[in-house]
């Protein structure tokens, strides 16, 4: 979990005056969101790990420019998503080229499912969304911010967010009902 | 909701903690190496050694970056101080980077957006849209990437260009034929056959309709898409790579080894002397009557940014400084930025790329690991993107 605000804007001072201590306790902070965010984005643990990662190098190298007053949370959440969105449809692109090229036959080493992912209830349903409806639930239901914070950091109108939030939710409703069912 | 946030909260997932500690180890050593490396302002780069930053190093000892180990021994090296990551741009506005996966749009702060599938894109004038072609299909898309507009042909097409404001045409190639579409996709009509494999090129001036493109058989053409009068056409040139006009109102036309100038009547201006061993791999008009343009030697293996003045009688002149910047391998697709104080320009050879502040190149701003950047979860060892746009004046980001 996050430190309070009074933390967070000491370590992001201490890094930015040369403290890797500081840095240290920031990231691990901000570690498990970013990566569990990802992860319920794209759907691969190393496709996670990609993202997460690069949120954080683009952190540190953005760190001097940062204005410590900011919560660092949702600044790095937005880089987190947009670029978990775009890993997502790159890995789509890429299993659409594999199809075109006739060895989809054999799943691509990063396709999932991910042998050691959690395969029941409300992740799988999130799986059947697409990457932008996961993006919305996840920045709305897991990172809990409101419509109009996931419309600024998705550069969308806040009806978008709300009727892919709609859509979502209701997409989900439906596939964990017919789990419960079955 | 709240069985929705419990689920998505304590789920256990695959590997978290360990790829915490690997990502911490990239973290701390590209913090490290931000300690270590103090920025410098030169006006003339010297070519390098090979070299790998701590960062990327790290980087690639972590599973997603471990595929890209081999290839990035093999690069040559860039700016010392390059970014990891293309973390914001140095003005204003949004660049368009066609990548093999097809384009992204990267905002000011960094923020990315991939569009989908498409080969080639450009920007609308205003930025408000982006035109893209994919085997026999030109769509608009919104900034997200959303369609606004698709138009299938028969045959292959690329090379889409929106004319300036207000943007009512699209100019497009299929095979060797030009064609033209309002900017709401209806309306779609032939305007030349024979055509070069060029992108042609509008007049950027506002309210104007003037389009310049290559033919096959060498010469550059202009006419006035909307009247269907032609304006001008140039003499023949040998393997003509660009065409595009001066802030002068000039057409440039780029070959393989020279920099073709014509003034309104297709009359050539200027044309130096080929340098046997220098190829011309990109070019760009500046502010003014400058153009800006990168010769790459093939002895040395050295491309060196040039920068002139061509006024549109006589030939181009050098005032003050003219050479800027040399680096190993080949630059390409210099582009401007919407604010006109700076130059972006691509680096194959040293996965880069390279944003140069005008007018003397005084600053240099490097991104590196631009492959793997623009092809998340690949291995990064792909083509390198090309520069598509960098819009628009009023853009935010």
């Amino acid at each position: 979990m996050a430190g309070d605000g009074r933390d967070e804007r000491a370590w992001v001072r201490g890094a930015q005056a040369g403290s890797a201590s500081d840095l240290e306790a920031l990231f691990r902070a901000h570690w498990a969101r970013a990566y569990r965010a990802a992860y319920l984005v794209v759907h691969d643990a190393a496709g996670a790990e990609d993202v997460a990662q690069e949120a954080f190098l683009a952190a540190v190298r953005a760190l001097d420019r940062f204005d410590g007053r900011r919560p660092f949370g949702p600044w790095l959440h937005r880089i987190v998503v947009n670029r978990a969105i775009d890993w997502a449809r790159a890995r789509a692109l890429r299993r659409e080229v594999l199809a075109e090229a006739a060895v989809s036959a054999v799943p691509a080493p990063d396709d999932p499912p991910d042998a050691a992912a959690p395969s029941a209830g409300i992740l799988e349903a999130l799986a059947s969304l697409s990457p932008e409806h996961r993006a919305v639930i996840v920045l709305r239901y897991f990172l809990e911010h409101t419509p109009g914070e996931i419309a600024r950091m998705l550069e969308l109108p806040r009806g978008t967010v709300n009727s892919r939030l709609r859509r979502g939710l209701d997409a989900l409703a439906d596939v964990v009902e017919q789990d419960g069912e079955g | 909701m709240t069985d929705l946030r419990t689920e998505l909260e304590f789920a256990p997932l695959p590997g978290e903690i360990e790829a915490q500690q690997r990502a911490w180890r990239v973290v701390e050593a590209a913090y490290r190496e931000r300690e270590q490396l103090p920025r410098r302002r030169r006006s003339l780069r010297p070519v390098l050694a090979f070299a790998v930053a701590a960062a990327v190093a790290a980087a690639a000892l972590s599973p997603p970056g471990r595929s890209v180990g081999g290839w990035i021994q093999d690069r040559v090296a860039g700016e010392p101080d390059a970014e990891p990551a293309l973390v914001r741009l140095p003005a204003p506005g949004m660049l368009l980077v066609a990548a093999e996966r097809g384009p992204w749009i990267i905002r000011s702060d960094g923020s990315k957006r991939y569009l989908g599938d498409y080969e080639d894109a450009s920007f609308s004038p205003q930025g408000r849209f982006v035109v893209g072609t994919a085997g026999r299909r030109v769509t608009a898309l919104e900034p997200d990437g959303d369609p606004r507009w698709s138009l299938a042909r028969p045959g292959p097409v690329a090379d889409a260009r929106w004319a300036p404001s207000p943007g009512f045409r699209v100019a497009y190639r299929e095979g060797d034929t030009l064609r033209v579409v309002a900017g709401d996709g209806t309306g779609d009509h032939l305007l030349a056959r024979g055509v070069a494999p060029v992108a042609p090129a509008w007049l950027p001036r506002e309210g104007r309709t003037v389009l310049a493109y290559a033919r096959a058989d060498g010469t550059v053409v202009a006419v006035d898409v909307d009247s269907g009068a032609r304006l001008l056409r140039t003499p023949r040139a040998r393997r003509v790579r660009e065409v595009f006009w001066t802030h002068e109102g000039l057409v440039a036309v780029r070959t393989q080894r020279e920099l073709r100038l014509h003034d309104r009547r297709g009359r050539l201006l200027r044309a130096p002397a080929a340098a046997v061993r220098r190829e011309l791999v990109a070019a760009v008009p500046l502010p003014g009557a400058w153009i800006m343009y990168a010769e790459y030697d093939r002895r040395t293996n050295e491309t060196q940014l040039v920068r002139e003045a061509c006024f549109g009688r006589g030939p181009c002149i050098a005032i003050g400084p003219s050479r800027f910047f040399r680096g190993a391998g080949r630059l390409r697709d210099l582009t401007l930025s919407p604010d006109r104080r700076w130059v972006v320009a691509g680096w194959p050879d040293a996965d880069q790329l390279l944003f140069l502040r005008l007018p003397s190149v005084g600053k240099v701003v490097a991104t590196e690991d631009v492959r793997r950047e623009f092809d998340p979860g690949g291995s990064g060892g792909g083509a390198f993107p090309r520069l598509a746009g960098w819009c628009c004046a009023r853009a935010s980001g």
